[in-house]
């Protein structure tokens, strides 16, 4: 586990957002520092997604201060597409480009935003598909691969862009069982390079294996902070040990 | 009123000819029936009875030339008028989304008939405008908001997830546009555009009535000197319908290509 004074690659502080008059987040602050694995949980609607969505401005906020890798994102002057290209994002429905090949997939953005050759990108778009253990399917549309597969690409898309951080929304929701397995590993793997990452998710031995923090969710607020030892073992909010007794 | 909320609404369908689909594909498709049943009514009747057929038919290609001329200015016209208004309508911008709006609605509001009268005469106090670009106007004005609205529809049509992921990865909202929505967006819209396509060959008609020798004033100025009225217009209905059949026919061609390079 990392700990003593990493810069901090997230600083939010007193979060609001409100979706009309329902209050998603309410004056949430959490910090993230660099190489930290994050995990988020919480039951549905307690607002992790919407947290997790406005550490890259996909969700505005109401009120508050996020802070990414040093750049106020709410600031007026900030250029956000500047934070969104070091800050890489796994959805749950992968959102894969259905018009444009794998490997097209990959290197989109690296020549587009990142100004990369057509070669540069093309090579770089094959290495990480090597690494997420698809290569083979470099040349073929999204459309034809499995769940699992397809979820591997959007991981290799998002780390194209070389991301000092890496979120996921629910990056397994959306899988058949059976091929959870294969996204977690490329995770693990990702975790253990030292990439920053915040995740939610409701993969509990995810959770129990590579987090440093867990950080629990309820009514738009943060219950509860911890290792997670302490978070699985002695959980000391009646809200966390209901959650858990409930999803364990 | 205005009507700003129709998100997952299915594509409005214009008054266009069919776009023949797959389900078509037996022997007896009703494109083959009307097709061959108008070539084959035409040869008929020109060659069992010349006159007036036969002169008909042969007074008439200038017209189908000026037809044209007037249906793919309009096109192109409408096609970027149309691509502007759509863009304009899902804008988060007040003033494009409001002219975008408002443009629809007026257009929507007032017959093609009265626009290309109104508009003739409108550019006829300002500038002097050729007869046939007042009516190449006047239809764009038209069927760019038509456009507008097919074209709205298939962006809306593109999953949220699509604009999303694109920004995640540091692209501007017109990078994630050009590069990601709009050419799943050009798939969708397809066959709705291939149907204005088609409505505006038929709605070029309307220009007649205006100094442009189209198709149908070709007739028109036939029958008036020649008295043979029904002759003359049987005519004219079998070779806009050979056209519009063929029309038909290449844009579902088109369509098939794009969803094979899937």
């Amino acid at each position: 586990m990392k700990t003593g004074d990493q810069r901090r690659m997230i600083e939010a502080r007193d979060v609001v957002k409100y979706f009309g008059r329902f209050k998603a987040l309410d004056r949430v602050s959490f910090d993230v520092r660099e190489g930290e694995k994050v995990v988020i949980l919480g039951p549905s609607g307690s607002g992790k997604s919407t947290l997790l969505r406005s550490i890259n401005q996909l969700e505005t906020i109401d009120a508050g201060r996020i802070v990414v890798n040093g750049i106020d994102i709410n600031d007026p002057a900030t250029d956000i597409t500047r934070v969104r290209e070091e800050v890489g994002m796994v959805f749950q429905s992968f959102n894969l480009f259905p018009h444009k090949t794998v490997l097209e997939n990959l290197t989109l953005a690296q020549v587009v935003v990142r100004k990369r050759s057509r070669q540069e990108a093309r090579e770089k778009g094959l290495e990480l598909l090597r690494k997420v253990g698809i290569a083979e399917k470099a040349d073929v549309f999204p459309g034809r691969l499995s769940g699992g597969q397809q979820q591997r690409v959007a991981i290799a898309r998002s780390l194209a862009m070389d991301p000092k951080l890496m979120l996921f929304d629910e990056p397994t929701s959306a899988l058949d069982p059976e091929m959870i397995g294969e996204v977690l590993d490329v995770m693990k793997g990702l975790a253990r390079e030292g990439m920053t990452m915040v995740v939610v998710t409701h993969e509990m031995g995810f959770a129990r294996e590579v987090a440093d923090r867990v950080i629990f969710m309820d009514h738009g607020a943060i219950v509860e902070e911890g290792t997670p030892e302490h978070f699985f073992t002695s959980p000391t909010h009646e809200r966390t040990k209901l959650f858990l007794s409930q999803i364990l | 009123m205005m009507n700003m909320e129709h998100d997952n609404k299915p594509i409005e369908v214009g008054d266009g000819a069919a776009i023949p689909t797959k389900a078509d594909a037996g022997l007896f498709t009703a494109w083959r029936i009307s097709f061959l049943g108008a070539v084959g009514a035409l040869a008929y009747l020109v060659i069992a009875k010349p006159d007036p057929y036969l002169n008909i038919l042969k007074f008439v290609p200038d017209g189908i030339v000026v037809t044209f001329k007037v249906t793919i200015g309009a096109i192109l016209l409408s096609l970027v008028l149309g691509l502007l208004t759509g863009l304009g309508r899902i804008s988060g911008n007040r003033f494009f989304n409001g002219i975008a709006s408002v443009y629809v609605e007026v257009i929507r509001g007032i017959p093609l008939l009265v626009q290309i009268f109104y508009i003739y005469y409108a550019l006829g106090r300002i500038v002097h405008v050729p007869d046939m670009l007042s009516a190449i106007i006047a239809m764009a004005v038209c069927y760019g908001a038509y456009m507008g609205e097919v074209f709205r529809a298939g962006i809306q049509s593109i999953p949220k997830g699509q604009m999303e992921a694109a920004l995640s990865l540091g692209m501007t909202r017109s990078q994630a546009m050009g590069h990601v929505i709009l050419p799943q967006a050009v798939k969708v819209v397809l066959p709705p555009i291939g149907n204005e396509f088609i409505a505006l060959l038929k709605d070029s008609s309307l220009v007649s009535i205006l100094a442009v020798s189209d198709l149908l004033r070709r007739g028109r100025e036939y029958a008036s000197e020649s008295f043979a009225y029904f002759e003359t217009y049987t005519i004219i209905a079998l070779v806009y319908l050979i056209i519009t059949l063929i029309l038909s026919k290449l844009i579902g061609m088109m369509e098939e290509r794009i969803n094979e390079n899937r």
